[in-house]
């Protein structure tokens, strides 16, 4: 136990370079990409110079880059992202709103992606060559070669409009929108279609991971000394083989996990989520460099927080895998 | 003329309008109230009141006056804001808002407004000249919040701007003062008789005393108009507002608005035909669909049932901006040719589906003073455009370089600068596009480092002067072409002296002459609505400044 608890802050102590590189990287960014922020402020109508100054100065614009690198750093360290160039709001109270909505979304995604990916992997490995594994393996190609904006406003028609037109709205799901006061539906159901699509492609990707590796699983000798001992075949796939050929599969779902937390631009424009993805890539084109700072920083915390769990979970499938010990082999 | 409460109803159910008198004399025009809709002879009483109109809005950048600037802001804010005046489109009269009347001295510099007792702010406060005051200062004052106020320009005529905004030795609007509760003074700088024009602005709109909390009045600002905030801007997600039952005008028909914020126009289309909509914008392609299905609005700016497709002339121009101080461009006759060989109509028939209109000067039709086929250079001709290539000392564009046609990626400008492409190529003008984001494509316009692009321009207040001084004055930021003419120049500045309305447009249509005489830029199209409204909406009025008339709409049930 001891042992996992220093393997785990040795994994926070590698926090800090990551975090000085991808900061120093992104600082980089800026002063390659053309564009000035200030300009971007007020758009097609020119800005006055005082007020261009104004800006320039409050925001240290003027400084060297390594000067506005420190300010940035020691800004971050008392818990101070900065404030948007265009928006004035403070990049902390921005993310704090759109933080738990691509949560609840990557939530909701990876849940399917889990459900639907994994029966589909294990219910194509265990029938293999069958009609079933055709059809399945057949509808997860369509999923995937499907683009995700087309996909999202395919599912809006059908089930936004079409099924509210003909069943007279006992079965329509809303179209967009995170939900609120202002919505007829509740909350949690206008979850369901930017979770689909959201989950689309990923879940293809699970469920092919899943056969394979449960294919080959199910080929080795241990699975046939498992059959040999007389344990019946849901016995051995639930209790032997599936345990083995998990490890990729968390492997995959957990890195994507770590995409979606890191917000789904596509996504969330087609259903008007309120989410992180498209308030980094707005943010990116208008040069709103401390929103990109902010939510990029953000974000690598969590991805690199979602590994050290993943990292962890692998003990728990596979006994072989022990932290913090000397290996044997 | 006797004074009496004028109000936006009486307006848009068709009062005459008397006559608006300008230098010292009270201006507003008396009308009868008259609360009785029109038509019917009053057979059947129609229940007009309640329901929430569902309305479609991209994310605003401001919903507070300190920074409202973009169409989606003013939406939601000149519902919740009312500025001194207001400006009816249809009449091309000025009306009363939070000022009742006011009073212009004779050189056109201290304008006095006289508020109308007894309105509230939605927090119950009483509206007061000092919270026009306080709005305006906060507007300018330069060290209230980062960003600062970009749109303190509006005020830039106040005495005291300068040193208040740009030398920061004052720590108040010289020229605002004061006189009671409830009247406001105004001083200018310079004579400027369109400053009542100025302040049908929203974003001029008082703020209470409330509004010292920075932030949270930003998130939902409290004002003064016939909708009152109702929680907080839900960003990216929605903006709801409900009825003022305090407001000092008629108080609107409907309960409330909800803003649902959308950022793609084919999803707010997918809600609009699941009917979780009652107005939105079309998709493009889809136009002729709407009007087939909805309907067409008569004037293009009133939807009622069977009549939801509006289609009316916005007041902004799109139109390629020209450096006229490239050594080639500079030449007036080159410049003449380019305009004359650009096949408008195809453009806007070709992209537009024929909704936009082609451009025949810099100034659209909705503005006073608007004359048909004012810049004659705007007039595709084909032949014209050979001789005055020729005339240019280019014939056949013998001797040309190749120009780069600049514009920002997205929106239809790849498509309508491939038209004027192949149509400054038919003239024999070589060009190559070259797109960029919109970032850069800002930098490379304020560098001057193009020979032509396109811009949009869309007026702040109903005005001519609104087109001619931003882009045309010697050395204004928005003068991306960087015209310069000092005729020109002394012929804006004089006008803008004129107190009698009539003379002032003239004077302005003078101004507009003498610039369409050198073509500094070659005006491609008029902008147009492309929305679309519910089938329960009932006298919705969308204005040619893309503001709302939510007071006088109603919902069927």
């Amino acid at each position: 136990m001891q042992a996992m608890v220093r393997y785990i802050l040795r994994r926070f102590v590698q926090f800090v370079p990551v975090f000085i590189g991808v900061t120093l990287l992104l600082f980089a960014m800026r002063a390659i990409l053309p564009g000035d922020p200030v300009l971007m402020i007020a758009g097609e109508r020119a800005i006055s110079p005082a007020t261009y100054q104004k800006i320039v100065e409050n925001n240290h614009l003027d400084e060297p880059l390594h000067v506005q690198y420190g300010y940035y750093m020691s800004g971050i360290l008392q818990g101070d992202f900065g404030h948007s160039y265009q928006k004035g709001r403070s990049v902390t109270s921005i993310f704090a709103d759109k933080f738990p909505y691509t949560a609840r979304l990557a939530v909701a995604a990876i849940a399917v992606e889990i459900v639907i990916g994994l029966t589909v992997g294990i219910v194509s490995a265990i029938k293999k060559y069958s009609f079933m594994d055709m059809l399945l393996t057949l509808s997860t190609s369509v999923l995937v070669s499907m683009p995700v904006f087309w996909l999202g406003l395919l599912l809006q028609s059908f089930f936004g409009i079409w099924m509210k037109k003909v069943t007279g709205g006992a079965f329509s799901l809303p179209i967009s929108g995170a939900g609120g006061p202002i919505s007829a539906y509740p909350d949690w159901v206008h979850l369901i279609l930017p979770a689909i699509t959201l989950a689309s492609v990923s879940l293809a990707v699970t469920a092919r991971i899943m056969r394979s590796q449960l294919l080959e699983v199910l080929s080795q000798d241990y699975i046939r000394t498992a059959y040999a001992k007389g344990l019946s075949k849901r016995d051995v796939i639930i209790k032997h083989a599936l345990k083995n050929a998990m490890i990729p599969v968390i492997t995959f779902i957990g890195i994507d996990f770590g995409s979606m937390m890191s917000g789904a631009i596509l996504t969330e424009s087609v259903f008007s989520w309120p989410g992180v993805g498209r308030e980094i890539y707005l943010a990116i084109t208008a040069r709103d460099w401390p929103i990109v700072m902010g939510g990029v920083v953000i974000i690598v915390l969590i991805v690199m927080a979602i590994n050290l769990l993943i990292d962890i979970s692998y003990a728990l499938f596979d006994p072989r895998i022990r932290y913090g010990t000397n290996r044997a082999d | 003329m006797e004074k009496a409460k004028m109000t936006r109803r009486t307006f848009v159910t068709g009062a005459a309008v008397a006559g608006v008198s300008l230098a010292g004399a009270s201006l507003l025009a008396a009308c009868k109230e008259d609360k009785k809709e029109e038509g019917g002879g009053g057979e059947v009483e129609v229940d007009k009141t309640g329901g929430t109109f569902k309305y479609y809005i991209n994310e605003p950048a401001y919903i507070d006056p300190y920074n409202m600037q973009e169409s989606e802001g003013i939406q939601v804010g000149s519902q919740i804001f009312d500025s001194l005046l207001d400006y009816d489109y249809r009449t091309e009269q000025l009306i009363p808002a939070a000022a009742a009347s006011y009073d212009i001295n004779e050189d056109a510099t201290v304008f006095t407004f006289h508020l109308q007792p007894g309105a509230k702010f939605h927090n119950g406060d009483p509206v007061t000249a000092a919270d026009f005051k306080r709005a305006w200062e906060r507007l300018c004052n330069p060290n209230i919040a980062d960003p600062p106020s970009e749109i303190s320009y509006h005020l830039a005529q106040v005495l005291g701007y300068e040193e208040m905004n740009e030398l920061e030795t004052a720590t108040e609007l010289e020229g605002v003062v004061v006189i009671d509760e409830l009247t406001l003074e105004v001083t200018l700088s310079d004579p400027y008789a369109d400053f009542v024009y100025v302040v049908t602005h929203p974003a001029l709109g008082p703020v209470p005393a409330a509004a010292e909390d920075f932030e949270a009045f930003t998130e939902a600002p409290i004002g003064n108009g016939p909708f009152m905030i109702d929680g907080k801007w839900e960003h990216d997600q929605y903006i709801r507002v409900l009825r003022f039952d305090d407001y000092y005008g008629d108080k609107p028909f409907i309960d409330g608005v909800d803003f649902n914020i959308i950022e793609e126009v084919e999803v707010a289309f997918n809600e609009f035909l699941a009917d979780n909509l009652d107005f939105t914008m079309i998709p493009p392609g889809r136009i002729e669909d709407c009007i087939a299905d909805y309907g067409s609005s008569k004037d293009g700016f009133v939807a009622n049932p069977g009549e939801q497709t509006l289609l009316g002339p916005e007041i902004s121009t799109y139109y390629i901006v020209i450096n006229n101080e490239n050594e080639y461009l500079s030449n007036i006759k080159l410049r003449e040719a380019i305009s004359y060989a650009i096949n408008r109509q195809a453009i806007c028939e070709i992209v537009f589906q024929g909704v936009r209109v082609p451009a025949d000067g810099i100034i659209p039709p909705g503005i006073a003073g608007y004359r048909t086929g004012v810049w004659k250079t705007s007039l595709y001709d084909e032949e014209k455009a050979i001789e005055a290539l020729a005339e240019a000392g280019f014939p056949e564009g013998e001797g040309l370089p190749v120009f780069k046609l600049s514009y920002n990626t997205g929106g239809a400008h790849q498509s309508i600068m491939e038209l004027i492409q192949s149509d400054l190529k038919k003239i024999g003008i070589e060009t190559e596009l070259d797109s960029m984001e919109w970032a850069t494509y800002l930098d490379t316009l304020s560098a001057g480092n193009y020979h032509m692009g396109r811009l949009g321009w869309i007026v702040d207040y109903p005005i001519m002067e609104n087109f001619l001084f931003p882009l045309f004055y010697t050395g204004n930021g928005d003068n991306r072409s960087f015209y310069s003419n000092i005729e020109a120049d002394e012929a804006i500045l004089a006008a803008r002296g004129i107190t009698d309305n009539a003379e002032r447009i003239a004077a302005y249509q003078a101004v507009d002459d003498i610039i369409q005489s050198t073509t500094p830029v070659a005006p491609v199209m008029f902008y147009r609505h492309s929305r679309v409204t519910s089938v329960r909406v009932n006298n919705f009025y969308f204005g040619p400044s893309m503001i709302p008339d939510l007071v006088n709409t109603w919902l069927t049930k």
